[in-house]
């Protein structure tokens, strides 16, 4: 029997071709398809990574603070060693900000000054990173350090030999510095609005209970703004962690971790921009990719705990 | 004097041609009435009459409305709580307040109750005591006393807004403030906390802002109209309900307008 | 009843010599607190104030028109090649982010169940939090090595675009998500189709709201340097010539100041001129956005009672 003799209905009741059934499967989930990008786009991020780290001819051995054979830690522990410090100080000013503004400023006043801290989140890093090596970085080198250094050489971490223990003013205890400064208005303004989507007659039944200002906000609002401050420091916390240009130009870096809060070190971040343009194949490619892979796993894991987190909060404060 | 309340002849607040005043607006005009112990006044009025504004003024709520100025004097056992030095935080502390919607805090029901005698550092024994008391006062501690230690936002709207009026009188306030408590709760819950009101004001004086002149019927024994910003006419609740003698409360009243 | 608190109820009836429950001291307090926190704020916006005056100060007496419309040369010369170099990638990453972030928004917030929506939105959220430094990279591997495409002005944008996305992706999710849902029942309910409901009805309504997020991304995007300089790590004087050609940018010239800055004054004044730029493109997308949104809030102020 040759094709043409197939009769028509019979043709009608085969499945059809393969082509077509994904023709119209395709216009019928043409329009979610886009939704996928984010997903997409963090595979590929990741998958290029990963074939560029070449875990297979490393194996685990960089998991070890040796950089002459690729360790990696020293780099790991630095980023923790500027990005936490940061984050409890942008944590701390940032809640007193947030609870002058939306406690005990008048509101004509904080409508004022709230954009003002908005705006500085957009400040590019690149200009925090040469503002704080040319001009603050002197400052603390020349008139801070050498009054604070022996104040705080009791403390462990702060312990310095000489009386003014980083000329430059460059180092970690700078980084940090820039740091808070570069999160703080993002978790400003994230906790900002966690406090003031606290419903106005809560406030209220506070205060006629017989609260002060203070106590409504530190017993009640707080309490109640938990999932937005927890996103605040999960957020801050990312900045700061990721953060590249700004903290490579102050923190002096050197590739071994820091003998005291004034030394230099590296992060994980500030080695890839600063070894990258020499590095542009072969194993110190490898070694770089390597790194970043496991920037960007914290950062995911951080990430998707702290998702996590502010869902479980939520559902604490709603009762479910 | 008994130490829980002065003679029923001295009224425990006074309130003296008390004017407010927005930017623009005059919000309440020459308001003058004394609230005695052991009675529940119910103030009622349509919406936007000043009711909320006038027990605001009560207990100095109003101080948090940027804008709004007080003439006259609102007296507390003779002593206006207007006067310079007098901490609106103290005045607050004697006069509980409870609002439209339940506003219980995200924390335990044992706490919430708690929550005023946590501020003042009250010892644990007093605490545990004055919240059994405040609750049992409330009519919920048959209905909570399982479960002190779970969340508040657990509870319905109806026990919600009771654990509020626990919250209030934890305290012991001499007045308590109830600004249409029952305007978001349905009908079951609306009569449960009636009848606890009308069992509180044995004890304190209660003033109670509605907008229903059914529920001023059934427990306030004086009632208060509102209209404009002015006080039309106070009276007895069976007097001013059935025989009012202005026109613009019978016309309230009968349902005209409101 | 029963006296719950250990003071009587007369001791402190009088309202000025109440001293029960501490109330002095907390008063106190409050009011100490309350005039000391809101100085806080100058430790936010202090060290910014005089970043930016001194960015000014720097800049500003040696910023001639010539700055804008000459080519560096050497450690010298004008900015205007890595202005065009910036705005051309600025402009072609908008493309690629809005291309990619809209779309993506769109399908989530109008296609997507709720369930599947969640899921997709963590992972935009996750993309935000992904260091620009590692978009960089997989930039420089994807488009540069994989792809081919060399050290090129292509290769920058779709990066930076990339970078960019999840921005322009959460504004519109955001935006389309929260027009009432009412609106819609009252659009088909009158017989629109789905596609007129959501250019008619919701397109307007959320518009706005997705031109902020964009501006926003623009202006993120604009002076970040660790997404494409592992991409064009060597400093280009001429303006753009093609897509795919290498092109200069501002980040980039004042990472140079910095590098060099030490040694050659020149390059420093370069660096300050081009952070001043920057800050101007930057402080101005963000007025803007400010401006859209208030306009914006008070034309839609009746719809989200």
């Amino acid at each position: 029997m040759t094709p043409e003799s197939v009769p028509r209905d019979g043709r009608d009741r085969q499945p059809l071709p393969l082509s077509e059934r994904l023709l119209s499967g395709l216009a019928r989930w043409w329009p979610y398809a886009p939704a996928l990008i984010p997903v997409a786009l963090t595979l590929a991020i990741v998958a290029s990574l990963v074939g560029a780290s070449a875990l297979q001819n490393f194996g685990w051995g960089f998991f070890s603070f040796n950089v002459t054979k690729y360790g990696i830690l020293i780099f790991v522990v630095g980023s923790f060693l500027t990005s936490l410090p940061a984050l409890a100080l942008a944590m701390l000013i940032g809640l007193g900000i947030a609870v002058a503004s939306t406690t005990f400023l008048p509101g004509w006043l904080s409508s004022w000054l709230d954009p003002f801290v908005d705006l500085l989140a957009g400040i590019p890093s690149i200009i925090y990173g040469l503002w704080g090596f040319l001009i603050v970085a002197p400052f603390f080198g020349h008139d801070i350090f050498p009054w604070l250094a022996p104040l705080l050489s009791g403390i462990p971490g702060f312990h310095t030999a000489v009386n003014s223990p980083s000329k430059e003013g460059t180092g970690l205890a700078l980084a940090i510095v820039i740091l808070t400064l570069m999160i703080l208005p993002i978790t400003t303004l994230l906790m900002r609005d966690a406090l003031r989507s606290v419903p106005r007659d809560l406030w209220e039944s506070g205060l006629a209970l017989g609260a002060t200002r203070l106590e409504v906000a530190s017993r009640v609002a707080i309490p109640y703004s938990k999932r937005g401050i927890w996103g605040a420091a999960f957020l801050g916390f990312g900045r700061a962690f990721g953060e590249t240009v700004a903290v490579f130009m102050v923190i002096s870096q050197v590739q071994r971790l820091p003998t005291n809060v004034y030394g230099g070190t590296s992060t994980m971040a500030s080695l890839i921009i600063s070894e990258i343009n020499d590095n542009l194949s072969g194993t110190g490619l490898h070694y770089l990719a390597e790194i970043a892979l496991v920037l960007l796993a914290i950062t995911l894991a951080v990430n998707i705990a702290g998702r996590w987190m502010i869902r479980r909060t939520f559902t604490d404060v709603a009762g479910i | 004097m008994s130490a829980l309340a002065p003679p029923s002849s001295e009224p425990v607040v006074a309130v003296d041609r008390v004017t407010v005043r927005a930017r623009s607006r005059t919000l309440l005009d020459g308001i003058s009435i004394d609230f005695s112990a052991r009675s529940l006044t119910a103030v009622v009025g349509p919406s936007g009459c000043g009711k909320t504004t006038f027990i605001r003024t009560l207990n100095r709520m109003v101080d948090l409305t940027p804008g709004l100025r007080v003439e006259g004097e609102v007296r507390y056992l003779g002593q206006n709580i207007y006067a310079r030095g007098v901490n609106p935080v103290v005045v607050r502390r004697r006069m509980g307040m409870v609002f439209q919607r339940p506003t219980v805090f995200p924390i335990s029901i044992f706490e919430n109750a708690a929550f005023g005698l946590r501020l003042v550092r009250a010892n644990e024994d007093e605490i545990d005591t004055a919240v059994t008391e405040a609750l049992e006062r409330a009519g919920l501690w048959e209905e909570v006393k399982a479960n002190l230690d779970g969340p508040a936002l657990s509870l319905s709207g109806g026990q919600q807004q009771r654990l509020c009026i626990a919250r209030a009188l934890a305290v012991r306030p001499r007045v308590l403030l109830l600004d249409e408590p029952t305007s978001a709760l349905d009908p079951a819950a609306t009569q449960r906390v009636e009848s606890t009101l009308q069992r509180l004001k044995d004890d304190i004086v209660v003033i109670l802002v509605t907008h229903n002149v059914g529920q001023a019927a059934r427990v306030s024994d004086r009632v208060a109209f509102l209209h404009s910003g002015r006080l039309v006419e106070v009276g007895p609740t069976a007097e001013i309900l059935e025989r009012p003698r202005e026109k613009l409360t019978e016309q309230f009243i009968t349902g005209r307008f409101g | 009843m029963t006296p719950s608190l250990a003071t009587p109820l007369e001791a402190i009836d009088d309202l000025r010599r109440d001293r029960t429950g501490h109330v002095w001291r907390r008063t106190a307090l409050d009011r100490c607190v309350g005039w000391v926190l809101p100085l806080l704020f100058l430790v936010a916006i202090a060290p910014i104030a005089d970043l930016v005056y001194w960015v000014g100060k720097q800049a500003l007496p040696t910023f001639t028109w010539s700055v804008l419309t000459t080519n560096p040369s050497g450690a010298g010369g004008g900015l205007f090649a890595p202005l065009a170099g910036s705005l051309a990638i600025l402009a072609l990453a908008t493309g690629v982010s809005v291309a990619f972030g809209f779309l993506g928004g769109l399908a989530t917030a109008e296609y997507l169940s709720e369930r599947a929506a969640g899921v997709v939105r963590i992972a935009a959220n996750v993309m935000v939090g992904i260091p620009a430094i590692i978009v960089g990279l997989f930039g420089f591997l994807a488009f540069v090595r994989y792809f081919g495409w060399g050290s090129s002005l292509e290769a920058a944008a779709v990066t930076l675009g990339i970078f960019m996305t999840p921005y322009v992706y959460r504004a519109t999710d955001l935006a389309y998500s929260s027009v009432p849902s009412h609106l819609r029942e009252a659009a088909v309910g009158s017989g629109a189709r789905p596609l007129q409901y959501l250019l008619r009805v919701a397109t307007p309504i959320a518009f706005p709201q997705v031109l902020t997020g964009v501006f926003l991304a623009m202006a993120i995007g604009v002076g970040e340097t660790a997404p494409i300089y592992p991409i064009i790590p060597s400093l280009v004087a001429l303006p753009p010539l093609g897509l795919s050609q290498p092109v200069g940018a501002l980040p980039l010239y004042i990472w140079e100041g910095f590098e060099n800055g030490l040694i050659l004054p020149t390059a420093i004044h370069r660096a300050f001129q081009a952070a001043f730029l920057l800050l101007v493109i930057v402080i101005g997308l963000n007025v803007l956005v400010r401006v859209i949104a208030a306009r914006s809030r008070r034309r839609l102020e009746g719809l989200f009672q």
